[in-house]
C-alpha cells in the first residue's frame, strides 16, 4: 500500500519482485526458465548465488540478457578476462627449512642430534641458551606461514570482490569447503596456495580430474596424514574421508571398503610441494573394493567410486545444497545425478542445468539461503560498489568473528553452513561488525602482519625497556614464569616472540585501507533525492526480500528524523553520517542475512 | 568518523507507537517483561519433558587431560615405572579407594567425591582412537567417532528432547565460538562469551529503530522466520543475560582460571530462571595439552578446574538449585602412558570422565585400563564414552531415545539414584 503510492525510479525495480521470481509452482521443476520470466530479480538471484552479489548496474546488465546468455556468461567464464590481481608470495621459506619439523620437540631433537635444524646451527658450547636460534626459527616457520595464510585469504577475498568471473571464485569456495583442508595442521602457506589454485583450475571442469588433483595434493596429503599410510600399516584417515566426505557419503560403503581403499593409496605422499608415489611403501597386493577385486592403485579406486550411482547423487546433492537450498527432493536428485553421469562428471552441464531450472528461482529457493560470513562481507563490499577490498577492519577478523576463516575450516567436513551460521550472538555481531566498516577505527587498528599479538606485546615492551630475556618473558604468577625459561637451552616464550619479529621482516605487508565510502554520491548518482527514494534505493540495492511496509516506514522515519528534512540536498558530513546510520540499520536486519 | 546525536525525539516517536507496533515501554520495563516471560517458561517444560527442572552442564577440558595424573593409580607399580619423574607419589595422592586417588590439586573433587556426589568413570574412549586433538575432539563433540556427523550430540539431544521452538534457549554455550557439540538442527544455541558485549551496538536511535522492525517481510519463508525468531531471541536474551550477569552477587569463591567466570555465569542464569536445559563450557585454548614440563601447569589447571566446579556446586546449593543440576566433565583424550623426554606427556587415548551432582551415586565406575596391555603405548579404553553420554541423557534428563541421539545403542552406567 505504502510502496504503491511512490513514484521514485527505484520503486519500479522493487515492484518487479512481485512477479517472475519465487513462484511456488516452480518448486522441483527442472524445466528451463523462460525469457518472459527473466527480470531484474531473477538476475539478482543468479548473481547472488552464482557469485557474491552485484551492484544494481551489474544486475541490470544481466537482466537485459536472455536467461541462456546470462547463464552461459556465468558458467563459461573462461571467455571473461581474469583481471583479478595475482598473488605474490612472501619470501618466507629458505632452503634449510624443508622438510619442516612437525613440532618444536622434533626441531630441538634434530638440533641436538645433528647440531642444526631448519638451516640454523646451535650456538657454540659455553654460550647461554644454545638452542635459542633453533627455537626462534621453528616459531618463525609457524608464525610466518600463519600470517602468510591470512595474506592469502585477504588476496582471495579481493579476488571474490573484483573478479569478472564470479562463479570461478564461488566454485573454488565450494570446493574448499568440500575438500576441507586447514592450514593450522598443514602449516605451509605454499601448499595452501597451491591447493587453492588447483581447485580454481578445475573448479568447473571434470569432477574426476578434481578428485585426482586433490588426492595428489600435498596440503591434503599432509592434512589427512597420508604420509603415514604405508604398506602393512595403512592409515585410514584418507581412505575414509574419500568415501565419506568427498564422493559417496555414509551408507554407501563398508568399513572393509575403507580399509581396502586405503591400501590402494599407500605410498601416495609428497616431497614438500610435489606429489610423490613411493613404490617401496605401496601395497601392490590384491584388494577387494566395492565388490571388485584387483591389485588396484589410487587411480583405479577413483574409477570404481565413480561407477557407483551414489557418487553422482552425493556430489549433486552437495552442489544443490550450496547453490539452491537445504533439502533436495528425491526426484530432483535422481534427475540431476543422471545429468551429471551422462556428462561423464563434467561440471558445467550440471551447473547450467541448476541455474536454468525454474526450481532455482522458485519460492523455496529464492532468498532462502543464509549468507556465509565470507559471502556476507564480500557481497556487502560489492553492493557498496567498492573496487578494492577494505583491510581496515581486517578481512579475516571480520569473517572469523562470524565463524568462518578461509583456509581454516572447523574440521574435515568443512563448514556446516545453513542455519548453523547464525546464533543469537552472531546475528547481533553480523550487524555490529559493519560498524567497523562504516566507522573505521584507524587509530585502534593493529595489523596482524605487523604487530605481535597478546602476551607477546608485553614481552616486546619489556625487552624495549632493557630487561633481560628471563625477566621479559615472566608472566604474572611465579610458577608459569619459571616455566617459560626452565629449559636452560632455550626460552620458549622468547622464541614465540622472536618468531613474530622474524616473520614480520620477511612478510610482504597487507595493504591497509578503509572502505572508500561515499553514500551521498552513491545515492545522488542513483537519482535518490528524497528520504523515501533513498530508503527504497538501499532496499533494492541490499535486500533480496522486501521488508514489510511497517518496517520500511521505520527506516523512512529514522532517516527523516536524522536529517530533519525530507529532501537530500546537501552533501554535508551530517548527511553522510545519517545515510551510513541508515545503512547500518539495513545491514542489521534479518532480511539482509538472506541470499 | 563517529556519530553521536541526540536521539530524544526518536525515542518519543517510538514510545508513541507511531508504526502500530507496540513499543510502548522504556527499556528496563521491557527487560522485566521479557524476563518474566522467559521465567514462566522455565518450569512449565516443553511437551516432551518429564523433568523440566533438570539441567545438564557439560564441561570440556580441551587439549587432552592427563588422566593418569588426574585419577592416580597409586596402587600400581607400573604407574611409577612409566612415570619416573611425573608420577605422583602415594603420600601426595588424595586417596579415594581401590588404590586410586586424586591429584593433590583436586581438593575440590575430593570433597565432592567424599560427599558421595561424584562418579568417576575409568578408561573412557572409543575404538580406533585418533590422536589428533582436532579429530578426536570432533568425535567427542559429535558423539560419532570416525563418522561424518555434522551436528553435535548436545544439539541432537535438544532436537530430540525439546520442542522445536526457537524461543527460550534450551542450549547455552558460553565461549567465544560455538562448539560443534551444541550444533543443532532445530535449536539455536545461545552462544556468547562476555555478557557485557552480547548486545546490539549503536546509538539509541539506531537500536530503537532496529528493535521496532519486525522482519515480517513481504515474502515470508522459513529461513526468514528462523532469522526473525533468532533476532527476537537475541534481543530478548541479550538483555536478559546482561541483566542476570550484572545483578548476580555471590559470596562463593570459584577460584581463578578458565572455568570460574563461565560457571559463575551459568549460576547467574540458573538463578535468573533461564529456561535452559543444556549448558556447555570449555576450558579453552587447548590448555591441557601438556607436552613439556607438565607438572606445574597441570597442577594449576586441575586446581583451577576443581575449584571452579566445586564452587559452582556450592553456589547451586546456596541458591537452592543443586538438586536440579548435574555436571559432566570430559576431555578429548588422555595422555600417553609413558612420560616423554621433556617432562611432559604426548597425546594418548582413554581417560576418566566425571559426573557430579546431588543425585549422583558417588563412586568409581568401570574398569581402569591396564597399564601393561597397551595399544602401541596407549591405554585401551574400557568404557565407551557414549555410555556416559547415555547416562546423562537417559538417567539424568529422563529422555529415553538415546539411540537416536547417539546414533547407536549405549547402555547407561547406572550412576544416578
Amino acid at each position: 500500500m505504502v510502496v504503491g503510492c511512490l513514484l521514485s525510479p527505484s520503486v519500479v525495480l522493487v515492484g518487479q519482485q512481485r512477479s517472475g521470481v519465487g513462484i511456488e509452482q516452480w518448486v522441483d521443476d527442472l524445466s528451463s526458465i523462460a525469457s518472459a520470466d527473466w527480470n531484474y530479480q531473477t538476475a539478482a538471484h543468479l548473481l547472488e548465488r552464482g557469485g557474491f552479489g552485484a551492484t544494481p548496474e551489474e544486475i541490470a546488465r544481466i537482466a537485459a540478457m536472455t536467461p541462456e546468455a546470462a547463464i552461459n556468461w556465468l558458467v563459461d567464464y573462461s571467455n571473461s578476462p581474469d583481471t583479478a590481481p595475482a598473488y605474490k608470495a612472501s619470501p618466507i621459506w629458505d632452503p634449510g627449512m624443508d622438510p619442516f619439523p612437525k613440532s618444536r620437540a622434533e626441531a630441538v631433537r634434530r638440533a641436538r642430534d645433528t647440531g642444526s635444524s631448519m638451516g640454523v646451527s646451535i650456538l657454540p658450547e659455553g654460550e647461554s641458551r644454545r638452542l635459542q636460534p633453533v627455537v626462534n626459527k621453528f616459531f618463525y616457520g609457524l608464525r610466518s606461514n600463519a600470517v602468510e595464510t591470512q595474506r592469502l585469504a585477504t588476496w582471495w577475498g579481493e579476488r571474490m570482490l573484483v573478479s569478472q568471473r564470479p562463479l570461478e571464485e564461488k566454485m573454488t569456495l565450494f570446493w574448499h569447503g568440500h575438500f576441507a583442508t586447514g592450514n593450522n595442521k598443514v602449516r605451509d602457506a605454499r601448499m595452501v596456495y597451491q591447493q587453492n589454485e588447483m581447485l580454481r583450475t578445475h573448479a568447473t571442469g571434470n569432477f574426476k580430474d578434481l578428485l585426482l588433483g586433490i588426492l595428489r595434493d600435498p596440503a591434503m596429503l599432509v592434512y589427512l596424514d597420508n604420509g603415514e599410510n604405508v604398506k602393512g600399516h595403512p592409515n585410514e584417515n584418507f581412505g575414509r574421508e574419500l568415501l565419506e566426505l568427498f564422493t559417496l557419503g555414509v551408507g554407501n560403503y563398508t568399513e572393509q571398503d575403507i580399509r581396502e581403499g586405503s591400501r590402494a593409496f599407500t605410498g601416495w605422499t609428497n616431497d614438500v610441494l610435489e606429489f610423490k608415489f613411493d613404490p617401496a611403501l605401496h601395497d601392490f597386493d590384491s584388494k577387494t573394493f566395492l565388490g571388485q577385486t584387483g591389485s588396484f592403485d589410487g587411480g583405479d579406486i577413483i574409477e570404481i567410486i565413480l561407477q557407483q550411482p551414489a557418487a553422482a547423487e552425493f556430489v549433486v546433492s552437495k552442489l544443490y545444497r550450496f547453490f539452491v537450498r537445504e533439502e533436495i527432493s528425491a526426484g530432483v536428485r535422481r534427475e540431476l545425478a543422471e545429468t551429471f553421469r551422462d556428462a561423464d562428471y563434467e561440471l558445467k552441464p550440471i551447473l547450467k542445468r541448476i541455474f536454468m531450472s525454474r526450481d532455482f528461482y522458485s519460492s523455496k529457493s529464492y532468498a532462502t539461503q543464509i549468507k556465509s560470513p565470507v559471502h556476507l562481507v564480500v557481497s556487502t563490499y560489492k553492493k557498496l560498489g567498492l573496487v578494492e577490498l577494505p583491510t581496515i577492519p581486517d578481512f579475516n577478523r571480520l569473517t572469523a568473528n562470524l565463524g568462518q576463516t578461509l583456509f581454516n575450516p572447523p574440521n574435515v567436513a568443512g563448514w556446516a553452513g545453513g542455519r548453523t551460521w547464525v546464533t543469537p550472538a552472531t546475528l547481533l555481531q553480523r550487524g555490529n561488525l559493519f560498524r567497523r566498516v562504516l566507522y573505521p577505527d584507524n587509530d585502534g587498528f593493529w595489523a596482524p602482519d605487523r604487530v605481535v599479538p597478546g602476551i607477546y606485546r608485553q614481552v616486546e615492551q619489556r625487552l624495549d625497556q632493557g630487561m633481560n630475556i628471563t625477566a621479559a618473558t615472566q608472566e604474572g604468577d611465579a610458577e608459569s614464569s619459571q616455566l617459560a625459561d626452565r629449559d636452560e637451552d632455550y626460552n620458549t616464550r622468547y622464541g614465540g616472540y622472536m618468531g613474530y619479529v622474524m616473520a614480520f621482516e620477511k612478510l610482504h605487508p597487507i595493504p591497509r585501507r578503509v572502505a572508500e565510502l561515499d553514500m551521498v554520491t552513491l545515492l545522488s548518482d542513483a537519482g535518490s533525492t528524497t528520504v523515501e527514494a533513498v530508503v527504497d534505493h538501499l532496499i533494492q540495492r541490499f535486500l533480496r526480500v522486501l521488508p514489510s511496509a511497517a518496517d520500511r516506514m521505520v527506516l523512512v522515519d529514522f532517516l527523516r528524523d536524522e536529517l530533519g528534512t525530507d529532501e537530500i540536498v546537501s552533501s554535508t558530513p551530517q548527511t553522510e553520517s545519517a545515510l551510513r546510520a541508515l545503512l547500518y540499520l539495513l545491514l542489521s536486519t534479518p532480511e539482509y542475512q538472506l541470499a | 568518523m563517529s556519530r553521536f546525536k541526540c536521539s530524544c525525539s526518536r525515542r518519543d516517536f517510538l514510545r508513541k507507537g507511531l508504526y502500530g507496533i507496540g513499543v510502548g515501554a522504556t527499556l528496563p520495563l521491557l527487560v522485566d517483561r521479557t524476563s518474566a516471560a522467559l521465567a514462566a517458561q522455565a518450569f512449565t517444560g516443553t511437551s516432551m519433558e518429564t523433568n523440566p527442572e533438570r539441567i545438564l552442564v557439560v564441561v570440556e577440558l580441551s587439549g587432552g587431560n592427563d588422566g593418569l595424573n588426574t585419577v592416580v593409580p597409586y596402587g600400581n607399580d607400573e604407574y611409577y615405572r612409566v612415570r619416573p619423574n611425573l608420577g605422583i607419589s602415594e603420600s601426595q595422592v588424595l586417596k579415594i579407594e581401590d588404590g586410586y586417588g586424586f591429584h593433590p590439586s583436586l581438593v575440590g573433587f575430593e570433597r565432592l567425591y567424599k560427599d558421595g556426589n561424584m562418579a568417576v568413570v575409568h578408561g573412557c574412549g572409543y575404538d580406533n582412537p585418533s590422536l589428533s586433538h582436532f579429530s578426536s575432539m570432533g568425535y567427542w563433540h559429535t558423539g560419532v567417532p570416525n563418522g561424518g556427523e555434522t551436528l553435535g550430540w548436545v544439539g541432537r539431544l535438544a532436537d530430540g528432547a525439546y520442542d522445536h521452538d526457537a524461543q527460550g534457549n534450551r542450549i547455552v554455550n558460553i565461549g567465544t565460538r560455538q562448539s560443534l557439540a551444541v550444533r543443532s538442527r532445530h535449536h539455536s544455541p545461545l552462544v556468547f562469551n562476555d555478557p557485557t558485549t552480547f548486545r546490539r551496538e549503536g546509538a539509541d536511535s539506531e537500536k530503537d529503530a532496529i528493535g521496532a522492525m519486525r522482519a515480517t517481510g513481504q515474502r515470508r519463508n522459513s529461513t526468514l522466520e528462523f532469522l526473525s525468531a533468532t533476532a527476537q531471541n537475541a534481543a530478548a536474551s541479550s538483555d536478559f543475560v546482561r541483566q542476570a550477569a550484572a545483578a548476580y552477587q555471590t559470596p562463593i569463591d570459584y577460584g581463578i582460571g578458565g572455568l570460574s567466570r563461565q560457571l559463575r555465569q551459568i549460576s547467574a542464569l540458573i538463578h535468573a530462571d533461564m529456561p535452559t536445559r543444556l549448558y556447555y563450557v570449555a576450558y579453552q585454548g587447548n590448555s591441557f595439552d601438556t607436552h613439556v614440563h607438565q607438572a606445574d601447569p597441570h597442577a594449576r589447571l586441575l586446581a583451577y578446574s576443581a575449584d571452579a566446579i566445586r564452587g559452582f556446586t556450592e553456589d547451586l546449593k546456596r541458591i537452592g538449585r543443586s538438586q536440579d543440576v548435574a555436571v559432566m566433565v570430559f576431555t578429548e583424550f588422555g595422555r600417553r602412558v609413558e612420560e616423554n623426554g621433556s617432562l611432559g606427556t604426548d597425546h594418548g587415548t582413554a581417560t576418566p570422565m566425571f559426573i557430579i551432582g546431588d543425585h549422583v551415586k558417588g563412586g568409581l565406575y568401570g574398569e581402569h585400563p591396564s597399564l601393561t596391555m597397551l595399544d602401541d603405548g596407549n591405554l585401551i579404553k574400557t568404557t565407551d564414552f557414549r555410555r556416559v553420554y547415555a547416562t546423562m541423557i537417559k538417567e539424568w534428563l529422563k529422555f529415553d531415545d538415546t539411540k537416536e541421539v547417539l546414533k547407536g545403542s549405549f547402555d547407561p552406567i547406572g550412576a544416578f539414584a
